[in-house]
């Protein structure tokens, strides 16, 4: 079992960096070809000269060749070094390292918080079964759907209220509403009816017959909203002006900095992978297996 | 003998005074002044500086040698007790004050001065502050006369010399603590990246005010980065912030409408809106198209068929002024009184069009070859004034039967398209102008200049007007002589009036809100607009005692 783990955990990896490797690329890619990518507004600052211009210029010459480019990053990578940013003058690892506090703790709170209203909105509807119940949460959760991420942003700017609440409200719709149809399906499952039927009580059903059946697509669930919070995080970093990796995107994107933008990207994408990787490693683990006859059963 | 009643009246008298006292040493120290930058500052190394984050912590960190004083535009000795500019505009002595040190007590002497101009100048350093001096090829070289004194030579006549050292901070040629040893009121005391920027009061500041208390009076100036206007405006009205240095007209009246008296125009700024056509020989655009923007009378008649009093007032709601040129009146020396606003003539600029074979036909207008008049004037989206100055362009020339279409771009395209690759046919912008003298216009003015918008980097002038404006530009730049630079520069505004290569709209006011908290503020035009004088600003005691 243990060496099956560690053999799903180093394949995870492998393809982890490689797909890591890919995103920075294509990032860089894509940056090079947006529209005033090789611009810089000091260029049209009249109290530069001409050399000085010329200068700002040619500082950009070494991200014309995408590919020498990339290489170039991937060895300054190797040795921690990132780059340093364009709009921002300032090394890319210090700028990620001083702003992913703010985003890890603004996520990491949204999602808590999504997960315990969601999930305790969920399992009240489906346990009481009280149309109450059920129309509170998918009307709260209906709402939350149709209101753009950036509205809800500016709502909690305008209370007052934490970034994080942005955050959370963003991803409970999405929690609430899947979580609610797999206990709904797995409720209405026949021998947890039956158990029902016998009287059997509801955390026992719960905990031996519910659980085990939604439990891995709950798991699986919880990496995909690490990624949702993520991408959430730039339009409530930008808008409440929290100094966290959302907002440092939203500049890099408007300025096309591309060594911000790729270091992001990788960045971005390693966490999203690890999530789901997570998630994955964690559901082969609790999963009941068979005697190993030298095969892997995944 | 004092009577019962004397006594309390004395009783009385005392108390008052004693409150008095009390009341005037609360409002002269301490507090934490609280405003916004929006956006992260570039760079702390003062002679790096380019953009507004970086100037509003220079201005306050930094000591200089001549202060503009940004309410009279007069020059005002700082560290310099006096200076001397030579005839020939070539050189530059300074007389320093004594006894002043830097934040970390190193002191300041002619070593730092010569120190601080060798590195400015210094080509590899591509400072913009630097190259406002470069007048000619050729090194600028600093002669130490004493501890207190310093010559500094260049190459060539540099115009406004004194002025351009309003933008000098002096560093420290000694202090191991480099760009953080200061001569200014505040220093840098913490940097929290994309979240706040706290100043602390130099110690060491040399200024007094008149009763002999050491300034600033602030304890701090706490600068948080805060891209998003609504949110400060929506702190500044929960008295969460002291002061928003720049407004545009709709939070403006906004906040007019709610607390008048927090809302301060200070009326024209320096600043200016422009439009220009197109006029690069090998721009990506049709020939025919170019030739109409080439034509003077086509500028003319789309300058006179704009209505500027329109946009200024519904637009900006009024705080706007139609522009003159490329020198607001608010400037009072350099605007040439002789020019006024273009007033809104449509039938003139339409027989203008008509000098030139342009017709109306079912309510469009076609050049003589029967080409329907259609451009498109790109500007840079999310600038709400700007996008709605174009579309009132839009309205005043569909009068004439030309269709306009109005394209909002992102800032870096729209640098690439007008800059880079031309690929433009009218393009709208405005310029923020924090240098009075028009000799940091060059860059704009000059034919060869990259900044000479409409048609840059031309390897001789294309046309006799530039060749003149050429002519004049580098005449005021080579003497010290004010009057006679005066004259060549009245001239250009003349030939840029006539030939219209920039259509110039409106001056926008100098809009800023200031909190009932702060004292001694007095919003002026130019930048920093509300916390020019911030060693005598001071803050109210229940504000301080609040934080």
């Amino acid at each position: 079992m243990l060496r099956n783990v560690l053999h799903r955990i180093a394949r995870k990896l492998g393809s982890i960096i490689a797909l890591v490797l890919l995103g920075g690329l294509l990032s860089a890619t894509l940056v090079r070809l947006a529209p005033g990518f090789d611009a810089d507004e000091r260029e049209l600052d009249p109290s530069l000269s001409a050399e000085s211009v010329n200068a700002l210029r040619h500082s950009r010459a070494a991200e014309h060749n995408i590919l020498l480019y990339y290489t170039s990053y991937l060895r300054g990578a190797a040795r921690g070094d990132l780059g340093v940013s364009h709009a921002l003058g300032q090394p890319v690892l210090t700028l990620l390292r001083e702003r992913w506090p703010v985003t890890a703790r603004v996520v990491g709170m949204g999602l808590l918080l999504a997960w315990v209203l969601a999930t305790t909105l969920a399992f009240s509807a489906c346990l009481w079964r009280r149309p109450l119940y059920e129309v509170f949460g998918i009307t709260l959760s209906g709402a939350f759907l149709c209101i753009p991420a950036a509205v809800l942003a500016l709502l909690s700017v305008i209370l007052n209220a934490p970034g994080y609440l942005a955050i959370a409200l963003i991803v409970f719709p999405k929690i609430y509403r899947y979580a609610r149809n797999l206990l709904a399906k797995a409720y209405a499952l026949p021998h947890i009816t039956a158990a029902r039927a016998r009287g059997l009580g509801e955390v026992r059903i719960l905990a031996w017959h519910v659980l085990p059946i939604t439990g891995p697509q709950m798991i699986a669930l919880g990496g995909i909203t690490v990624s949702i919070a993520l991408g959430a995080s730039i339009p409530v970093e930008a808008l409440c002006g929290l100094p966290g990796i959302g907002q440092l995107a939203w500049q890099a994107a408007l300025s096309r900095d591309l060594p911000l933008l790729v270091n992001l990207t990788v960045l971005v994408t390693l966490v999203t992978l690890l999530a789901n990787s997570g998630a994955d490693v964690m559901n082969y683990m609790l999963r009941p297996h068979e005697p190993q006859r030298g095969v892997d059963l995944a | 003998m004092i009577g019962r009643r004397g006594c309390l009246r004395l009783a009385l008298f005392l108390c008052l005074a004693v409150l008095c006292v009390c009341g005037s040493t609360l409002a002269q120290s301490g507090g934490e002044l609280r405003f916004c930058l929006h956006s992260e500052p570039k760079t702390f190394d003062p002679l790096l500086v380019d953009d507004d984050s970086s100037l509003a912590v220079r201005y306050l960190t930094a000591g200089v040698l001549i202060r503009s004083n940004r309410r009279t535009q007069a020059l005002e000795p700082e560290l310099a007790e006096s200076w001397k500019v030579a005839k020939d505009g070539k050189q530059i002595t300074f007389k320093l004050r004594h006894g002043i040190t830097f934040s970390d007590g190193s002191p300041f002497s002619s070593e730092d001065v010569a120190f601080t101009i060798q590195r400015l100048m210094d080509p590899a350093l591509h400072s913009p502050t630097g190259d406002a001096f470069r007048s000619g090829s050729g090194a600028v070289s600093t002669k130490i006369i004493a501890p207190d004194q310093i010559s500094i030579v260049f190459p060539a006549a540099v115009a406004g010399l004194d002025r351009l050292f309003d933008q000098v901070a002096i560093m420290s040629a000694h202090s191991p603590k480099k760009t953080a040893a200061v001569l200014g009121p505040f220093m840098v005391a913490e940097y929290k990246a994309g979240s706040t920027v706290l100043l602390r009061r130099n110690p060491n500041y040399w200024k007094k005010d008149s009763q002999g208390h050491r300034l600033p009076y602030l304890d701090s100036i706490r600068l948080d980065i805060q891209p998003n206007r609504d949110v400060e405006m929506l702190r500044f009205k929960r008295g969460e912030l002291d002061l928003i240095n720049v407004m545009d007209s709709e939070y403006f009246d906004r906040l007019a409408a709610s607390s008048p008296g927090l809302a301060h125009d200070a009326g024209a700024s320096l600043d200016s809106e422009f439009m220009w056509f197109n006029q690069v020989a090998n721009a990506p655009i049709p020939e025919y198209k170019r030739a109409w923007f080439r034509s003077t009378n086509f500028r003319r008649a789309i300058s006179q068929a704009i209505n500027r009093a329109d946009m200024s007032r519904v637009v900006f709601n009024g705080h706007a002024q139609p522009a003159v040129g490329p020198v607001s009146p608010a400037n009072k020396f350099w605007f040439n009184s002789k020019l006024q606003a273009e007033p809104y003539r449509p039938v003139s600029a339409l027989k203008l069009l008509q000098s030139d074979g342009f017709h109306q036909q079912s309510g469009f207008l076609y050049d003589k070859s029967g080409n329907a008049v259609e451009f498109s004037i790109v500007t840079n989206a999310g600038n709400k004034p700007r996008e709605r100055m174009a579309v009132m362009v839009q309205e005043d020339l569909a009068d004439l039967g030309i269709k306009v279409n109005v394209v909002t771009l992102d800032f870096p395209s729209l640098i690439e398209r007008i800059s880079q690759k031309f690929n433009y046919e009218a393009a709208m912008l405005g310029f923020r102008n924090i240098d009075l003298d028009p000799n940091g216009q060059m860059n704009i003015w000059l034919s060869s200049a990259e900044n000479h918008a409409w048609n840059p980097q031309q390897k001789s002038p294309e046309t006799a007007w530039e060749a003149e404006i050429d002519r004049l530009m580098r005449a005021q730049a080579s003497t010290a002589d004010e009057k006679k630079r005066k004259e060549s520069f009245d001239r250009v505004q003349e030939i840029v009036a006539d030939q219209v290569p920039f259509i110039y709209l409106v001056n926008v006011n100098a809009l800023s809100a200031v909190s009932n908290a702060v004292q001694g503020a007095n919003p002026v035009i130019l930048a920093p607009q509300t916390f020019w004088n911030a060693e005598r600003l001071t803050l109210n005691a229940t504000v301080q005692a609040s934080r």
